[in-house]
């Protein structure tokens, strides 16, 4: 089980934003995508699920091109691909259980009192089960943050794509997240991690994409990473603002 | 000039057109068999029509009164108090109760839809739907749909009735015209047709509002500004098409 990006474009208007991105995802591996903002990081793993399309080059997962379906076609990859969004997007007519109850009741035909049952036990999972009543615009961004983890993870994906699940976090929030994605590895799911957050990258990272003018500009374990002899990945580690990094988002 | 009235072209047809594709797509939702979210269809039912009754009711009252008192100058001119009743009946089944019932429920109802409908686009919740592999047309824009039509329908029910309380009791207190005067002016001249005439139309302009609102919503760019500009424009365009569905249903049904 693997994804690949080969030779991925993709524009926004004249903001040519990946040009030419190519780069493979093993199975079980926590895959770190990183880089500036605006780099495309987050564009990046929205294709994967059909969220955007490419303008040329080929996605594949399990060896399948996953580009170019009809928006239906896309439904059994994302009940095995699930996806956290940095804004955790809980659905605020919802409440934090009916939130996680939501796919339980769409995907496995559960009436509502068994999907909420298994609903209160995904949030134990995530240490949320107290708050289960509470609207999402009651909740911090680290509390909505675990409670999509839980939405996300409640069809057991294969896959989870967190799109920057530290940013905005206190440490030690951020750190239960990391640990959180960590501990999935034990259940054979592959995450792929969108982020900026060196603490986590250099904890919990298998393997890095270092992703710089809209390609991969290095890919390899975080000692390799560390150990680069590259002074655009050395300016990014250190964060020193002077180099020879241009960076679109700035 | 001729630049921006074609700007101005493009951008109603493209508006028109993202209108009709998203009624393709709602009944293509339907198929085979029309199903939807039941929790999502009872919120909506509620929220748009329980929470919009006593608004439309006031609506209601006040405009069949003032049709009365208005009225009420050339009554008594001409002395056509046996007309009032049929006049205000008329009057209101055919057009002023669906009319005004549909533009309230489209300022009301329609706004609050797009505004929700923005927000949830502009957050990203929208796409959390979809990365959930659950389609947003059926689940959110399907039942709101069927509520709006639905308690669009009911609510000019309940307003044509009390529109003509309205009028006779005004009828009797301004203009002097006894209620049982009123009544048989009103059962004996009208048929059921008038009344099924615009409660027709009521559901074609349910179908407006919720296709313009649930439209403008979901094609919200642009954050909290183009939320609202998206409201805005739902409003326009919404009583824009009752507008047009009314002349057409008029000339189609009469």
């Amino acid at each position: 089980m693997t994804i690949e990006f080969r030779d991925l474009h993709k524009s926004f208007g004249a903001q040519h934003v990946l040009r030419g991105l190519t780069m493979t995802i093993e199975r079980g591996e926590v895959f770190f995508i990183i880089g500036t903002s605006g780099v495309g990081k987050s564009v990046t793993i929205k294709h994967l699920v059909g969220l955007l399309q490419p303008d040329s080059g080929e996605i594949l997962v399990d060896g399948k091109p996953v580009h170019g379906l009809a928006e239906r076609e896309y439904y059994p990859l994302r009940k095995r691909l699930g996806m956290v969004f940095q804004h955790s997007t809980l659905f605020d007519s919802l409440t934090v259980l009916d939130n996680v109850a939501l796919p339980l009741r769409k995907h496995q035909r559960m009436r509502m009192s068994a999907a909420r049952e298994a609903a209160k036990e995904r949030l134990a999972v995530v240490q949320m089960e107290r708050y289960a009543d509470r609207w999402p615009a009651e909740l911090s961004s680290g509390m909505r943050k675990r409670v999509a983890i839980a939405r996300t993870l409640t069809l057991e994906p294969q896959y989870v794509l967190f799109d920057e699940p530290t940013t905005g976090l206190d440490p030690v929030s951020a750190r239960r997240v990391d640990e959180m994605i960590k501990r999935l590895q034990t259940l054979d799911v592959t995450s792929v991690v969108v982020s900026h957050d060196l603490t986590s990258i250099f904890t919990i990272a298998d393997r890095i994409a270092f992703i710089y003018q809209g390609q991969a500009h290095i890919i390899g374990t975080p000692e390799q990473l560390r150990a680069a002899d590259d002074p655009i990945v050395q300016q990014f580690i250190s964060g020193r603002s002077d180099g020879p990094m241009e960076t679109p988002g700035f | 000039m001729i630049a921006r009235v074609g700007d101005v072209v493009i951008g109603v047809t493209r508006e028109v057109g993202g209108i009709g594709v998203l009624m393709l797509q709602v009944l293509r939702a339907l198929l085979p068999w029309p199903s939807m979210d039941a929790r999502e269809l009872w919120r909506n039912l509620y929220r748009m029509g329980v929470k919009s009754l006593p608004i439309i009711l006031a609506t209601a009252f006040f405009s069949g009164a003032i049709l009365v008192v208005q009225s009420g100058i050339f009554v008594r001119r001409f002395g056509a108090e046996g007309l009032l009743g049929w006049a205000t009946g008329y009057s209101t089944f055919r057009e002023i109760g669906p009319i005004l019932i549909a533009l309230m429920f489209s300022g009301r109802v329609g706004s609050n839809n797009t505004a929700e409908l923005g927000t949830m686009t502009i957050t990203e919740q929208i796409d959390g739907l979809r990365a959930l592999a659950i389609d947003p047309i059926r689940y959110l824009i399907v039942p709101r749909v069927t509520a709006m039509m639905v308690m669009l329908f009911a609510l000019t029910v309940f307003g044509d009735f009390v529109a003509i309380l309205g009028g006779a009791l005004l009828g009797q207190v301004v203009v002097g015209v006894d209620t049982s005067v009123f009544w048989h002016s009103l059962f004996s001249n009208l048929g059921t047709w008038d009344l099924v005439h615009g409660l027709v139309k009521s559901v074609f302009f349910g179908l407006v509002i919720s296709l313009t609102s649930c439209y403008f919503g979901i094609s919200v760019r642009g954050g909290a500004v183009g939320v609202g500009r998206a409201v805005n424009a739902s409003v326009v365009a919404s009583a824009i098409g009752i507008m047009v569905t009314d002349c057409l249903l008029t000339l189609l049904m009469k």
